[in-house]
């Protein structure tokens, strides 16, 4: 085959797949669904397993749901903040996503609706027929053949169902039912009060998906709570070890500052005590030196005496030898 | 390389109904129904642009060569693209489909590693590996089967060697049913692979077989490394005691059938503790099955 006939077959095969869409799938109406978050496979939704919830801590980008032989059947793309809901149409059943993403991550749920069964379509339909009859009651009022005529089609309608309800039991098996969308109706039971019971269990099942969701919502606030609290914790432990930080350095800034005092005191009272000694050993200086003067004032006091002594005991000498000298033959 | 060649009048009448489509696509569509009208109206110019966008990032990593195997690969990562842009677009109402598709294509390639890419897979056994395990990826089918054209283990041994219990045994021969009936078909059609190659690979296979199966190990190997991480992130390579104790208490069914399919490596292990819990099995090597 040439390549350009090879490529473009190959185009064809590929946007005639597309085309197809999810009618290439061979799932039957039974077969589980598989669940796909961020693409990789996080869990199966089927009759058994009918919801499914996961939590992640990464942010959610897309959800897909695949069939068996991997054919895309829905999915879902993620808001990059808040919640976003879709119920997925299948062939017969269907599937009601939630995603939900935050700052701190996302969450995934799922609930699998499966398809009403044969008893429960025909139900329906003869709900259908009765409530398109019931506003003309009047019309038939007033011939009691009529009524009884009317009364017995609706018999023999619902004997139909039942048989063909039964018959569709032994030739197909039914997967097994929700507790809660697949109720089980006595046979026997009045139009009336199968409609009654049936809207009865609508309701209690609508109730029950409030719930489920409330309690979801509610774990999801308690989780962001809890993840509040850690966060309010560990700054408020981060406040409290910065203060401490900040305590301690402002004590040594001011044992810093003590130590500084005291050796300025220190040296200050150092300087002082030698000022004083400089200025008693001057003192003691001008003390000694004003002695000395006085001392030097005596002796030389005493050496002008000794000098006069001196002299008068030179003058009277020389008298002596003159007298002497006289005295004395020659 | 550029295929198709029109006349002029055909050519010029394409171009105005591109332009057309072009512009109704650049519109804002404000319901999912709108959407999906104007898409499907406009389906193979969206996987020419996705196709581009492909190609375009093959060339600015330095891995496109100008070939048909080039081009092949790049449709097939376009229509992967476009599929999921078609289920998942409907939720993004009110858009402009065009830039959807581009922002979602761009959040594709914005990744480590969007597809898994190495010149050995461009061979033919490397596309035929390559296009099975990123199969079995995403069907459970494909990912039985896996065992079959790995080991070339029919549903019973499979369910012996994996140790599963009677619940799980049917589904596994619905496995291989649907397998055989239409997934395998439908694989080889988007691997792009051609009956002249399949029948070059049998040829190849049957003249050296044990060199066949040497290289198909190797490519294997490469490729269930990139495809295991799409398994649930909590499935990792356990040790050999874990494996052991896995088999012994008999639980963890599922994490069996998904790691075994996609590591070699770990069903060597656990086939020599025994996966039965009892004995050992005969070390697993790779045999490749070309057909279903």
């Amino acid at each position: 085959m040439e390549p350009e006939q090879d490529f473009t077959g190959y185009r064809a095969r590929l946007l005639k797949g597309i085309r197809e869409g999810i009618g290439r799938s061979a799932r039957a109406a039974s077969d589980p669904i598989q669940v796909f978050v961020n693409q990789r496979r996080v869990g199966v939704l089927d009759g058994t397993r009918a919801t499914f919830q996961v939590q992640s801590e990464a942010h959610i980008d897309s959800v897909h749901l695949r069939s068996e032989d991997g054919v895309l059947l829905g999915g879902l793309s993620a808001p990059e903040h808040g919640s976003r809901n879709s119920r997925i149409s299948l062939t017969r059943d269907s599937v009601e996503l939630r995603v939900h993403n935050t700052a701190q991550g996302g969450s995934v749920s799922a609930v699998y609706f499966p398809a009403p069964n044969l008893w429960h379509r025909t139900r329906q339909a003869l709900g259908s027929v009765t409530e398109s009859v019931t506003p003309r009651p009047i019309a038939f009022a007033g011939s009691g053949m009529r009524a009884v005529v009317f009364a017995q089609v609706l018999l023999a309608g619902a004997v139909v169902g039942l048989v063909a309800d039964r018959m569709t039991g032994w030739l197909t098996p039914v997967p097994p039912p929700l507790p809660v969308t697949q109720p089980k109706v006595p046979a026997a039971a009045p139009l009336a009060e199968v409609t009654k019971l049936e809207q009865q269990l609508a309701e209690v099942s609508r109730m029950q998906t409030k719930v489920v969701e409330t309690i979801q919502m509610q774990q999801q606030g308690m989780a962001q709570f809890q993840r509040t609290m850690a966060k309010v914790s560990s700054t408020q432990e981060s406040v409290v070890s910065s203060m401490l930080t900040v305590k301690q350095e402002m004590e040594q800034r001011r044992k810093g500052g003590d130590r500084a005092d005291r050796m300025t005191r220190v040296i200050m009272s150092r300087a002082h005590s030698e000022q004083e000694q400089l200025e008693a050993e001057i003192h003691s200086l001008i003390v000694a030196n004003d002695r000395l003067s006085k001392e030097m004032a005596d002796l030389e006091q005493h050496n002008r005496d000794l000098k006069k002594r001196l002299q008068s005991a030179g003058v009277d000498v020389s008298k002596a030898t003159v007298s002497d000298r006289e005295e004395l033959p020659i | 390389m550029t295929f198709g060649v029109q006349p002029i009048s055909t050519r010029e009448q394409t171009m105005a109904d591109r332009t057309a489509a072009l512009k109704c696509l650049e519109e804002v569509v404000s319901t999912a129904e709108e959407f999906d009208r104007v898409v499907s109206q406009a389906l193979p110019i969206l996987l020419d642009r996705a196709v581009s966008y492909t190609k375009r990032f093959l060339r600015e990593t330095a891995q496109w060569s100008d070939d048909v195997v080039h081009e092949k690969f790049v449709l097939r990562w376009g229509a992967e693209y476009l599929e999921q842009f078609l289920v998942c677009g409907r939720s993004e109402v009110p858009c402009r489909p065009l830039f959807l598709l581009d922002s979602m294509v761009a959040k594709q390639h914005s990744r480590p590693e969007p597809f898994c890419y190495h010149p050995d897979l461009l061979t033919p056994i490397g596309r035929f590996i390559d296009g099975l395990v990123g199969r079995a990826a995403i069907s459970r089918d494909a990912l039985i089967a896996m065992y079959h054209h790995c080991y070339g283990w029919g549903p019973g041994q499979v369910i012996t060697v994996l140790g599963l219990n009677g619940s799980e045994s049917p589904r596994i021969y619905k496995n291989f049913q649907r397998w055989r009936d239409s997934g395998w078909k439908r694989t080889i059609e988007n691997m792009g692979m051609t009956e002249a190659e399949l029948q070059g690979l049998t040829e190849q296979q049957q003249r050296q077989r044990h060199r066949f199966n040497s290289e198909a190990e190797g490519i294997l190997g490469l490729v269930q490394a990139h495809y295991r991480k799409s398994e649930p992130d909590h499935y990792p390579c356990l040790a050999r005691e874990q494996w052991e104790d896995m088999s012994r208490q008999g639980y963890g069914i599922e994490y069996r059938i998904w790691h075994f399919a996609l590591c070699l490596s770990c069903l060597q292990t656990a086939c020599d503790v025994g996966l039965d819990g009892a004995s050992a099995i005969d070390t697993p090597r790779v045999v490749l099955q070309l057909q279903p």
